[in-house]
């Protein structure tokens, strides 16, 4: 009883919270793209919906994958202290918004409780998306929408224009960003690999062992002396091999399973032989689902535009 | 035998230099030198703007002649104050920021007026510098925080028991902070 009144005196500031919507501080924001790296949108207040967050999620990462630029998209109802620039500006520090060294981070930030919009420019960005332009950006795509209430509508507008632009604008160096990455994607295969080789040999080696382990004295010392077929059953051929120790001389008869060259029929996939793997291949390279991607550790410098509508 | 002795002490004062902090010492105190240049440049950028914006603002508002002359003025006094990295005493970083501080407030004053001609506020040209010269407060303020951190980074090190015998012989100095001024800490909030 005492129990449920304290969950109860727990879960009552939450619900209000809820009710009230939450005055966040820069740390609080969930961080979709950490979990997801084709996710750019914090959108924990649900202030756009399901089908706007996808649609900028999925310009976002073609952004990203063409030019590099990394964005943090975040939408709340409330943030702690109100001060917007601030806090767009705090969200690309903390968070390293955008690649280390080029600092080719964005942050955009929606407050609806303040009715703000804020963009905020890594260092690297500054030169491709001028203050000037987000400021444009904001007032002759997204406020309008905004003032109106359209708030998917007014995001998706910016952040396509935002995309277009940096797309377009000349002298986007963008080959030599994505090089960088291929090279650094292409190292990481390749060490997976290097690292999954030596994994199957080390595998090979002691199972090969363990298989040559006597068990009389535990030396790794026995020898096939003679083997007999016991049955040959849908192309599996079952003998019995009698293995001799060559340093105590006990002798182990085991049973093993092969494939029958000569069976023709079909049916009867191979099945681990005396070794670990027959058949099949162990470990994947680049699973095929989304892993949790990462921001690189961009710096900012207080660029960007932003304003109220 | 001296030989050995004579190498051997060599390699001890090595260590005990770079372990007494010489090297970090150094390192800091460039890290401050380059905040400092930051914050330079974006004084430096907003100085730039000032002309363009006072052109703009000029073909719309004749009348405000002596707010623009304000402005003008402010800025080439706080031109004419440069401060070395080296040479950053309380003293001059205290005249510095009041000669910036005293342009930040004539644009203010700039800003203020121009609410009074809509014509104004609808020039894309000075809807543009107005965003540039927002971005630039904006940036001023990040690197005037930046540089304080820097400084106070440095300046903890360095007055620290084993460094601070080796700061004095080196020569290495406090270094001064930007202080909050009554209203210029934050770069005025333009809204229109």
């Amino acid at each position: 009883m005492k129990r449920t009144i304290f969950l109860f005196f727990m879960l009552l500031p939450m619900v209000g919270l809820m009710a009230v919507g939450k005055f966040y501080k820069v740390n609080e924001i969930p961080m979709v793209h950490l979990q997801d790296r084709t996710r750019y949108v914090c959108n924990p207040d649900g202030v756009l919906s399901e089908m706007a967050v996808q649609q900028i999620d999925s310009i976002l990462f073609a952004l990203e994958e063409k030019t590099g630029i990394e964005t943090l998209v975040v939408v709340v109802e409330n943030i702690d202290g109100g001060d917007c620039f601030e806090f767009a500006y705090q969200l690309g520090k903390q968070n390293g918004v955008g690649k280390k060294g080029v600092d080719n981070g964005l942050v955009i930030l929606l407050v609806r409780g303040e009715r703000c919009v804020q963009f905020a420019t890594g260092y690297g960005l500054e030169g491709d998306l001028p203050d000037a332009i987000c400021k444009r950006i904001q007032e002759r795509q997204m406020f309008p929408l905004l003032k109106q209430g359209y708030w998917d509508e007014g995001m998706l507008a910016g952040i396509r224009s935002v995309n277009n632009y940096l797309i377009d604008s000349e002298g986007w160096s963008s080959d030599g960003n994505k090089d960088e990455n291929i090279d650094k994607e292409l190292l990481v295969c390749f060490y997976v690999f290097l690292g999954c080789i030596v994994v199957l040999i080390l595998i090979v080696y002691f199972s090969v062992r363990a298989n040559r382990r006597c068990p009389h004295c535990k030396k790794s010392a026995l020898k096939r002396s003679n083997s007999r077929l016991i049955s040959r059953v849908n192309g599996l051929k079952t003998s019995e091999v009698v293995y001799v120790c060559t340093h105590c001389g006990h002798s182990v008869v085991r049973k093993e399973e092969e494939e029958d060259e000569n069976y023709t029929g079909f049916g009867g996939g191979s099945l681990g032989g005396p070794f670990i793997f027959g058949g099949g291949r162990g470990g994947s390279f680049r699973g095929g689902g989304f892993s949790g991607g990462s921001f690189g550790g961009g710096s900012f410098g207080g660029g960007g535009a932003g304003g109220r509508f | 035998m001296k030989t050995i002795c004579r190498i051997f002490a060599a390699v001890v004062a090595c260590f005990c230099l770079s372990s007494c902090g010489y090297n970090t010492m150094t390192e800091k105190e460039e890290a401050v030198n380059k905040a400092w240049s930051n914050v330079e440049n974006q004084y430096q950028r907003r100085s730039d703007l000032i002309p363009n914006l006072v052109n703009t603002v000029k073909g719309y508002a004749r009348h405000e002649q002596s707010t623009l002359t304000a402005v003008l003025e402010a800025r080439s006094k706080a031109t004419q104050i440069t401060v070395n990295a080296e040479e950053l005493t309380p003293e001059k970083l205290k005249e510095y920021q009041a000669a910036q501080g005293q342009v930040t407030s004539a644009l203010g004053k700039l800003l203020a007026i121009t609410e009074a001609y809509p014509d104004l506020k609808a020039n894309e040209n000075f809807k543009e510098l107005q965003a540039q010269l927002e971005g630039t407060e904006n940036r001023i303020s990040v690197e005037r925080r930046n540089f304080n951190e820097v400084v106070g980074d440095y300046n903890t090190y360095i007055r620290k028991f084993p460094q601070n015998l080796m700061a004095g012989i080196f020569g290495f100095e406090k270094r001064a902070y930007f202080e909050a001024e009554a209203g210029s800490e934050k770069a005025p909030k333009v809204e229109f």
